[in-house]
């Protein structure tokens, strides 16, 4: 395919600064430099997944918009993606198009959240993608501009921008970026993706509403029991109407879980069983309003639905016993999509 | 590096049509009219909505009103409410409260 078939709007520039200048001035950034997307470069971006200009990537049917292929790789290129780190964006905009994952709804709420992407199976490692130390920092290509691309889509061509359509209350650095890596290397686990139903040696990106995330320090003894206990008292902190939690527990803590033998399943429902409180708890810490007049304040109840709301990975540098938990938006449910390097 | 005289970039925004968003007629009156009261759920969003009804029933000789919730202010109204709504009163009222 040539560039001749992009249908975007041109601009054109008589240098690259006044091309930056443009892009920021009109809002068309996250407030940092972006890379002026040529024509070639978003070409580019699109013959690497063989998908055309107008391919239709997902709709959102609250503002009736069809994300197309050609308007993701422009934001990719401004984000400073390289094509192969296309399809990862163009995954995570699919499952953030479906209907559960309240697209709509999450860019707008006070809450403030970013949309994540969780990447895992093989592609990250052919990528470069961090999943060690620093994981959810800086300092990588992929993660930094993968994450980046899916929130210019979010502003650029979604309008969710701040001050407009988006009334987070604090937001998040998370709005910037948020994307990384499953540490499939210490994993005693099959990958998120084939525990997702991907199939073997698939990769999937996991797509989640997500708030910034909670450091878990944990200390005592080794045992999962007792540090999954400790993340479990943490997690409590998110209130009891939390919609889905990602848990990323560090290598060392990972060895100690595999070395236990614990299944991610396990880890899933000792964390779900652990956050359930009597209702007489969440209501004296005014956690609850209005549990009913005829509640029953000795039963249970606990943030999650059900343990499969609960999504785990290892993930980040081989020192440190840390757990993080990253909670996502009360009416939004996180759903993964498949990468396809082509389509 | 070759910096080229022109450079020619794209545009990142949505250029497509947003298709057609259609505001109902609105009656001349609401003498007779069956009132539609479509709360979100948002705590005390009933209460408000009958406070604006009563208000309404002082000014209109409102032939009734009926009532609906769509059970979270966070996810958008279910066809089934809308139809049901439609079917059921001639002018609605929706709102938000906390």
């Amino acid at each position: 395919m040539t560039s001749s078939e992009l249908s975007a709007q041109r601009h054109s520039f008589q240098s690259w600064d006044l091309a930056q200048d443009y892009y920021l001035e009109n809002g068309l950034s996250d407030g940092l430099p972006v890379v002026p997307p040529t024509p070639e470069k978003v070409q580019a971006m699109l013959d690497y997944v063989g998908l055309a200009p107008g391919a239709i990537i997902g709709a959102e049917p609250i503002r009736q918009k069809q994300f197309t292929a050609e308007k993701l790789a422009i934001n990719a290129v401004m984000a400073g993606c390289l094509p192969q780190y296309f399809p990862a964006v163009v995954a995570t905009i699919e499952a953030a198009c479906e209907r559960p994952f309240n697209l709509h709804a999450s860019s707008t709420s006070t809450n403030g959240v970013t949309i994540m992407a969780l990447v895992s199976g093989p592609y990250a490692g052919e990528i470069g993608m961090n999943s060690g130390v620093e994981l959810m920092g800086n300092g990588n290509r992929a993660n930094a501009t993968i994450g980046r691309a899916v929130n210019l889509v979010k502003t650029n061509f979604y309008g969710s921008v701040a001050q407009e359509m988006d009334n987070s209350t604090f937001g998040h650095s998370g709005k910037f970026t948020f994307c990384f890596a499953e540490n499939t290397a210490v994993s005693p686990w099959p990958s998120l993706s084939e525990h997702q139903g991907h199939g073997p040696g698939s990769s999937s990106v996991t797509a989640v509403a997500a708030n910034a995330p909670l450091q878990v320090s944990i200390y005592g003894d080794k045992r999962p029991e007792t540090f999954l206990t400790q993340t479990a008292h943490a997690m409590l902190a998110l209130g009891p109407t939390v919609s889905e939690v990602v848990v990323v527990i560090s290598p060392e803590l990972m060895a100690y879980v595999g070395d236990a033998g614990w299944t991610r399943q396990q880890v899933q429902e000792f964390l779900f069983q652990k956050t359930h409180r009597p209702l007489r708890e969440w209501v004296a810490w005014k956690r609850l309003d209005r549990p009913g007049n005829d509640a029953d304040l000795s039963q249970v109840r606990g943030p999650f639905a059900d343990s499969g709301r609960i999504t785990v990975v290892p993930g980040g540098g081989m020192a440190g016993a840390f757990i993080a938990i990253i909670s996502s938006w009360g009416s939004s449910r996180t759903v993964s999509s498949p990468i396809k390097t082509r389509r | 590096m070759t910096i080229p005289d022109t450079i020619m970039t794209l545009d990142p925004r949505d250029e497509g049509s947003p298709g057609p968003a259609v505001v109902a007629p609105r009656p001349a009156s609401l003498d007779g009219k069956v009132l539609g009261l479509f709360s979100n759920n948002k705590p005390y969003s009933e209460e408000l909505l009958r406070m604006i009804a009563d208000i309404i029933a002082e000014r209109y000789r409102i032939k009734g009103i009926v009532e609906h919730n769509k059970g979270n202010h966070q996810w958008p109204a279910q066809p089934a409410d809308l139809q049901a709504l439609a079917k059921e009163c001639d002018v609605a009222l929706h709102a938000t409260a906390e």
